[in-house]
């Protein structure tokens, strides 16, 4: 759906993004981490075609980018950096204007696409007060409802849950969720390492406008081959498994092996006890700390 | 289309809308082959030539300005649009254009009509023999006529032709030959097909820019429609019968006195029969009005007020280019206005022929 | 997308105020004018105001030449200037430029929004203006017609239309000043410093208009042909400033509009 190479943004001397290869596949809900200034902002609109790459292609839905924007933009629904509306007009007429100025759909049926969009996100009941009376968090859902307008293909959100409260995280997380299943792909940019590790199957992380890390999450999150231990018997632990134990904390310990059932079994039959015993699988963001320390280091 | 090449089509188009018209106007004027006697005659033939056209005049001249004069002082020191259409020294409009109206001369048989828009007003007059200068004395077919009159092809010089109003016109420089002359030169360009003067410049001694400027933007040598220099007044325009024009009319018409027939070495014109005297000829003249004290004194202050002024034993001179004022007498006094294209010592000279030479005449009644 | 925009046009409650404000200052001077029975002097004050105490009819005329020379390019400045850094700032321009709306349509289609308010302001300031003239300040006889500035007489159909080509004029003056405010408004991030940017090119134009030593640029400056529609109530008309003014307008336009598109058409999209 998305693929980039070498793409790469300067303003003058400062280098925003530098090279990065993106892919996003049919299917995928996409996580783009990174911390703020990491470049990400600058990537989505360089995808949108707002800001124009220095060097670097862009495919999005197997087309060049901006070349075909004309074809490529309707499929897509965005939002870039917070939502935007006509602050004097009410959600429902800037819906209409949004849906007016561009190319597809007919005025006929336009009420009922608004009206979809608004129920889609939770803003049926929503009056003709304008939008410069809305809350933060009615604001983000106008947003998401402008985007969902066209039913695209390809959603780009730029953190597309802020400023709603929890009730409002989870409603919009299933929303996505829904969509994603029903066949629209996802691309969600977002510095919550929380939000992308509940809700994506694939991760991009960009550093300092390197992408440091692509990879599916499950990957990324399969089991290391070691387990973890926690026993106050350390010392009985290290006689037993000379050599296999890989790291110690306190009470804590690493054990390489092959099958945790056999391990288990050792355990007990050496009479050791153990109070806790994983598999060990690793937090998403240490997994962005080692990622940004391993490139931080190359540089 | 990238980013540099249409910054480079909108740059290409600033430099075509501009250059063109500029590369244009700096292709030199063609010169015609004519020499300057036979260019001199031309002009002098064209006197009764017909035409039409937009005329700007430019005057650097500094003069004061006074309610009976202020006419004047912004026809030489200020820039003016005018347009007129000619068909003879007796039946011409010239319109004085201004930002938010007009004020028109339509001459017809002796008669002028002055109308001015703002003042909504109408004024008829008879043309008197000596009145003040006024727009259409300043077109330049009819100041030419005035400079070059006694002037032959011994006083002239070709020089240099100059596109005036789209016509590649052919120049001539005059250079007066009289002592008493203020005016360096006049250098004038004329209609090769019709001698019609396009353009005039007048310079004063040691100045590097014209004091004076005359010159149409749009020129037509084809003869106006009668139409054209009607004056067809709207119902509601009431026109008014002026008996005296201005300042130099009413002192000439009833002032009881005549001047001498000669001053600074100067000779009264034939035109002068009245109160006011008319001195020289062409580029040399000068012009004696009598004034009483109400006159003079409001003037007098005005003339003290202006920056240059001295304070000379015969009265209060002011000199604006090759222009020269003197205003004789004190405070309280009445005196004679003396103005002209001569210098300050035939300015002074000549008020002491006129306070010798005036002759009073007996009052009748 | 023209038909978008103009319907933002009219659903702006700024255009409206705008409109009404540039209305209430010739509406006043004319209720001054019929109250107190005081013109200006000859020769001072607005172009035609002089004459209209006698004729009501020319009130539009002189209510134009009221609002030209300031009000309407002040309005003019504003609404150009916030067309693109206005969404800009707004944050609605980006999501214009991906629903997507092609850079160039949304340029000609601000300016087309930009022109019927002018052409909008222009006609609710003559009408009202023609309305406030008959009511207060009378009419001449209608078969004498009125006076033109060389003194001679129009009749009511020639009247109406010189007043019809004074106003296309004068809205052609401010398509100048709207190209102007338009190209800085893709140059600029906030709408006033577009507005304000405008605003300081006619003031510096007329500034130098009333400066001698800038003789050789003054046929070039913007304002120097604004007040030419005086020209077509001259007897016969004179089309030589008219005629420079149109020609210098459309080069500012097309030069300005370039520029716009120049710079509008690659430009990143940063807010």
């Amino acid at each position: 759906m998305i693929r980039t190479e070498g793409l790469t943004k300067q303003y003058g001397r400062i280098t925003a993004v530098d090279g990065i290869d993106l892919e996003v596949r049919e299917g995928d809900v996409y996580g783009f981490l990174g911390a703020n200034g990491s470049g990400k902002t600058t990537t989505v609109r360089m995808l949108l075609g707002l800001v124009l790459a220095t060097s670097g292609s862009i495919e999005v839905l197997g087309r060049p980018m901006p070349a075909s924007g004309r074809d490529v933009l309707p499929q897509i629904g965005s939002m870039v950096e917070g939502p935007a509306a006509y602050p004097q007009l009410s959600g429902r007429t800037n819906l209409a204007l949004v849906d007016a100025s561009g190319p597809g759909g007919g005025r006929r049926t336009r009420a009922g696409r608004i009206e979809d969009a608004l129920a889609r996100v939770g803003l049926d009941g929503v009056d003709k007060r304008p939008v410069r009376a809305y809350s933060l968090g009615m604001r983000q859902r106008l947003g998401l409802a402008a985007a969902l307008l066209r039913t695209p293909r390809l959603l780009v959100l730029d953190e597309p849950t802020n400023g709603l409260d929890p009730q409002g995280i989870r409603e919009i997380r299933r929303l996505l969720l829904d969509l994603n299943a029903a066949g629209t792909t996802v691309f969600l940019s977002s510095h919550l390492l929380a939000e992308i590790e509940q809700m994506c199957t694939r991760v991009g992380v960009l550093d300092r406008g390197r992408l440091v890390l692509q990879d599916e999450l499950a990957h990324l999150q399969r089991p290391t081959g070691r387990m973890v231990v926690r026993t106050p018997d350390v010392a009985g632990v290290l006689g037993l498994f000379d050599g296999q134990v890989e790291g110690q904390d306190g009470d804590r310990l690493w054990i390489r092996v092959d099958d945790p059932a056999t391990l288990n079994a050792r355990l007990v039959g050496a009479g050791i006890r153990v109070a806790e015993l994983a598999p060990e699988k690793r937090t998403l963001e240490e997994i962005v700390l080692e990622a940004a320390e391993t490139s931080g280091d190359r540089r | 289309m990238t980013r540099t090449g249409r910054w480079a089509a909108v740059a290409l188009g600033v430099l075509l809308v501009v250059g063109v018209p500029v590369a244009i106007r700096a292709i030199p004027p063609s010169d015609p082959d004519v020499g300057a006697g036979e260019l001199l005659a031309a002009v002098a033939g064209s006197e009764d030539h017909p035409w039409s056209g937009y005329v700007e005049t430019e005057g650097a001249l500094d003069l004061p300005v006074e309610d009976n004069f202020s006419d004047v002082g912004s026809l030489f020191g200020e820039s003016t649009r005018m347009r007129a259409w000619w068909r003879g020294d007796d039946d011409w409009r010239v319109d004085r254009l201004l930002v938010a109206g007009e004020t028109d001369l339509v001459h017809h048989s002796g008669l002028t009509i002055e109308w001015s828009y703002e003042g909504d007003r109408a004024r008829l007059s008879r043309d008197p023999d000596i009145r003040l200068p006024r727009t259409a004395d300043l077109v330049p077919p009819v100041l030419a006529e005035r400079l070059l009159r006694d002037v032959d092809a011994g006083d002239v010089v070709r020089i240099d032709a100059r596109r005036v109003a789209g016509v590649d016109a052919p120049g001539l420089r005059l250079e007066p030959t009289a002592p008493q002359a203020s005016v360096d030169h006049v250098d004038l360009w004329a209609d090769p097909e019709t001698g019609v003067p396009l353009r005039i410049e007048v310079y004063a001694a040691g100045e590097p820019s014209p004091s004076f400027t005359t010159e149409f933007r749009d020129f037509s040598a084809a003869t106006p429609a009668t139409a054209a220099t009607d004056f067809p007044a709207a119902p509601g325009i009431q026109v008014d019968h002026d008996d005296v024009l201005d300042i130099a009319d009413a002192a000439n018409q009833y002032a009881p006195l005549r001047p001498p027939d000669r001053v600074g070495g100067l000779a009264k014109s034939s035109t002068s029969d009245g109160a006011v005297g008319v001195y020289g000829v062409g580029l040399t003249q000068l012009i004696a009005i009598p004034m009483r004290d109400r006159e003079a004194d409001p003037l007098r202050e005005q003339l003290g007020q202006t920056p240059g002024v001295r304070h000379l034993a015969s009265g209060t001179a002011v000199s604006a280019g090759p222009l020269g004022v003197l205003l004789t007498g004190e405070d309280g006094d009445g005196g004679w206005l003396l103005a002209g294209t001569v210098t300050e010592d035939t300015l002074v000279e000549a008020a002491g022929d006129l306070a010798r030479g005036t002759t009073y005449l007996q009052d009748d009644s | 997308m023209i038909a978008v925009e103009l319907r933002k046009l009219v659903l702006s409650r700024r255009t409206w105020v705008t409109i009404l404000l540039i209305d209430a200052l010739p509406t006043l001077v004319g209720i001054l004018l019929a109250v107190t029975d005081l013109g200006p002097r000859p020769g001072t004050g607005p172009a035609f105001l002089s004459a209209v105490l006698t004729d009501g009819t020319l009130f539009p005329l002189a209510a134009l030449a009221i609002v030209l020379p300031l009000f309407l390019p002040i309005a003019v400045a504003v609404t150009a200037g916030d067309a693109i850094a206005g969404e800009a700032q707004q944050g609605t321009l980006r999501y214009l430029l991906i629903r997507p709306v092609g850079r160039t349509r949304l340029l000609v289609a601000k300016l087309v929004s930009v022109m019927v308010f002018v052409v909008l302001t222009v006609l609710v300031v003559a009408a009202t203006a023609y309305v406030v003239g008959v009511l207060l300040l009378g009419s001449e006889d209608a078969t004498t017609g009125a006076t033109s500035v060389s003194g001679s007489s129009l009749s009511t159909q020639e009247l109406a239309g010189r007043t019809m080509l004074a106003l296309a004029y004068a809205m052609l003056c401010m398509l100048g000043v709207a190209a102007i405010a338009l190209f800085l408004s893709t140059v600029v991030t906030t709408p006033l410093a577009a507005a304000l940017g405008t605003m300081g090119v006619l003031v510096t134009s007329t500034v130098l208009l009333t400066l001698d030593a800038a003789d050789v640029l003054q046929p070039y400056l913007p304002t120097r042909y604004w007040l030419s529609f005086v020209d077509l109530f001259r007897d016969p008309i004179l089309w030589r400033d008219v005629e420079r003014g149109v020609l210098l307008q459309g080069v500012y336009v097309v030069v300005f509009l370039g520029a716009a598109w120049a710079n509008f058409a690659t430009k990143d999209i940063t807010d």
